[in-house]
């Protein structure tokens, strides 16, 4: 099962926007985002949560849940742009 | 200039096209809103419907032809004690027996994207008008009542009416403050996974059956994927979905590791579970992985569950509003049942010149009086077995699976099943006949792959005279039906008055004599076998080469 490590059969198409962004005074590091995204879209800098890419993003939200803190903001892509699946 | 409508619908899933469809067919200027390019892009799971989102669902989708991947008959619960040894329990008492299987359904196995598709074709032929490629990102707010959306475009377009089916993240309502965000123990995250299988291995392995896996001491068997979580496979035509999920935090705030949990179980599944490794693997092929988070306990929660779902000039429905299947993790029964309740107030508060937040009451006065709905979204089964999971208590385990996905979910689901029935009966006597007939055609399509948009069924007939006494046969029992109901209804108040105690008591008598017909069913299944299976090939014969205009209502 080494294509588990590649997301499959789905494109993300168009410029979506900053539709998460985080705020790094609130921050504090907990790394439940991390823990939580499947599209890898975070990563640790200087003990801070940071956006690597959205271009694995599923707009799950799961980080907005997780964060207790309230430092990320989720917000929907622009109208036609984000990931696009043909089986679900 | 500002456009103007009656009513703006917000997302074009499950249940925004019922409820613009309702509207638009009732004269009222109606709009739907969808943030993706094409229909069901940002759908990432399938799912099986339940038959009574059928049965009590809008008209125009009982009545027609909806694309489905593959008809259900019921749930196969494997209770996997060890892995490893391949100790496995089964339990398959929710299933509907033969002859009744696989035409009368548990439900109907569907890609999301063509149904919404189609649904969303039905909204627009009745007039409404839809705009894709379009994030509704605030609402128009004047002396706090909701006057219509704001979209990513910077067009404000104005509305009597805003219904929200923006589904679980709800974040116009948050925006238009009716709602908070839900709490991530609420929220359960499915993974998704999409295979590619032939269809007559299909056939022989799943059949008409959704599967569902639950682990016993999770620590060694499904390492550890949490509590009060499984797996669930279910088939399609040719392919099939496999979604794990878990809930995004437990125990208190602890979130768990999720890349990792999903990673460890879904190779342990696939690499150990004995009919996934040796049946399914070797065949199926791996085409998409997709997630999502769905609200799965907000039913549970009474905070949540009280929480508003309408303000002045906006409701909201489906996910948006907590609606979704807390055991059966499946929204499309109450989103369909919510967005007809929703467009009906809707349309109510538009006759009368009233969208008033006390006015819309009506709509949540509706929701809370819906026996299917909340009987939906307050199954506690799947939350509760998380205690014995942790306890390790296989006794405990057993007796959630079955009264959650085994036949003891007729415990709880009688009542609410006949409270809805009932007047559905009452309204309409002839509305079994058109509930038989939708099994059969639905059936029909399925087995010719039509679903009313590819032109003609091409029907080997069979030119036997059984066959056309059969279909008089048919024909005249439906007739008879109709005749008898018709002639019951003169008479509802003395059969009321038997039939409604009944209804309200009917799952605590279940609860009581269970034990007792539980075993007598089994062994007469078991023991009728030989005719049952004889008289389902009769059956299916007939609904396979049946004059399709028989089942058209």
């Amino acid at each position: 099962m080494g294509e588990f490590e590649n997301v499959l059969g789905v494109e993300w198409v168009g410029k979506t926007g900053d539709f998460i962004k985080i705020d790094e005074e609130k921050c504090i590091g907990c790394m439940n985002c991390i823990k939580v995204c499947l599209g890898g879209c975070f990563e640790m800098m200087e003990k801070k949560a940071r956006i690597k890419s959205l271009k694995k993003c599923m707009e799950c939200a799961s980080c907005w849940y997780v964060c207790h803190e309230g430092a990320i903001m989720f917000s929907w892509p622009l109208g036609g742009t984000g990931y696009r699946s043909n089986w679900g | 200039m500002d456009e103007e409508f009656d009513i703006i619908v917000v997302g074009a899933g499950f249940g925004g096209p019922v409820a613009a469809k309702i509207c638009a067919e009732s004269g009222l200027k109606t709009l739907m809103l969808e943030r993706s390019e094409n229909i069901g892009d940002k759908v990432i799971s399938g799912l099986t419907i339940p038959f009574y989102g059928f049965l009590f669902g809008p008209d125009f989708i009982r009545d027609g032809n909806p694309p489905f991947e593959r008809p259900s008959d019921g749930i196969i619960n494997y209770i996997i004690k060890d892995i490893e040894k391949g100790d496995i329990e089964t339990d398959d008492s929710l299933r509907v027996p033969k002859p009744l299987s696989p035409i009368i359904a548990f439900g109907y196995n569907a890609y999301c994207k063509p149904f919404c598709e189609w649904e969303v074709k039905k909204a627009v032929e009745s007039g409404v008008v839809l705009k894709k490629s379009t994030t509704a990102i605030n609402v128009i707010k004047e002396d706090n009542c909701i006057k219509g959306v704001i979209t990513d475009k910077g067009e404000r377009i104005r509305s009597k009416i805003v219904i929200d089916a923006e589904g679980s993240k709800g974040l116009l309502a948050i925006k238009a403050g009716i709602r908070d965000r839900y709490s991530p123990d609420t929220i359960s995250l499915a993974d998704t996974y999409d295979y590619v299988m032939p269809k007559e291995l299909i056939d022989k392995i799943f059949g008409f059956s959704v599967k569902m896996c639950w682990g016993w001491d999770e620590q060694k068997v499904a390492p550890p994927l949490g509590y009060g979580n499984g797996l669930m496979v279910w088939p399609y035509r040719n392919s099939l979905h496999f979604m794990q999920d878990q809930c995004l935090s437990m125990n208190g705030n602890k979130v768990p590791n999720l890349n990792k949990l999903f990673k460890e179980y879904h190779l342990n599944i696939t690499e150990k579970l004995p009919w996934w490794k040796d049946l399914v693997e070797p065949h199926a092929k791996l085409r998409a992985r997709m997630w999502d988070g769905f609200e799965i306990y907000v039913g549970l929660n009474n905070k949540l569950r009280n929480m508003p779902n309408h303000t002045d000039g906006m409701l909201l429905i489906g996910d948006a509003a907590g609606l979704e299947s807390t055991e059966l993790c499946d929204g499309v029964p109450a989103a369909w049942f919510s967005a007809e309740i929703a467009a009906n107030v809707a349309i109510e508060a538009i006759n009368a010149n009233d969208t008033s937040n006390q006015f819309l009451q009506k709509y949540d006065r509706q929701i809370k009086a819906h026996p299917i709905i909340q009987w939906s979204i307050s199954g506690r089964n799947r939350f509760d077995l998380r205690i014995a999971q942790r306890e390790h208590d296989l006794k405990v385990l057993k007796k959630y699976i079955h009264n959650g996905w085994g036949m003891g979910a007729l415990t709880h689901f009688m009542t609410p099943f006949f409270r809805t029935l009932l007047p559905y009966v009452d309204n309409d006597p002839f509305i079994m006949s058109k509930w038989i007939k939708m099994f059969f055609r639905y059936f029909q399509n399925w087995r010719y792959e039509t679903y009313g948009h590819s032109g003609k069924i091409v029907t080997k007939r069979m030119s036997s005279k059984k066959l056309r006494k059969m279909e008089r046969r048919f024909v005249r029992s439906l007739r008879l039906l109709d005749r008898l109901l018709g002639a019951l209804k003169k008479r509802i108040k003395v059969i009321s008055f038997i039939l409604v105690p009944f209804s309200n008591s009917s799952s605590n008598l279940m609860t009581k004599i269970l034990p007792i017909i539980e075993p007598l069913y089994k062994y007469g299944i078991k023991l009728l076998n030989p005719i049952l299976n004889r008289l389902s090939k009769k059956i299916l014969k007939f609904a396979e080469y049946a004059n399709p205009k028989i089942f058209q209502n």
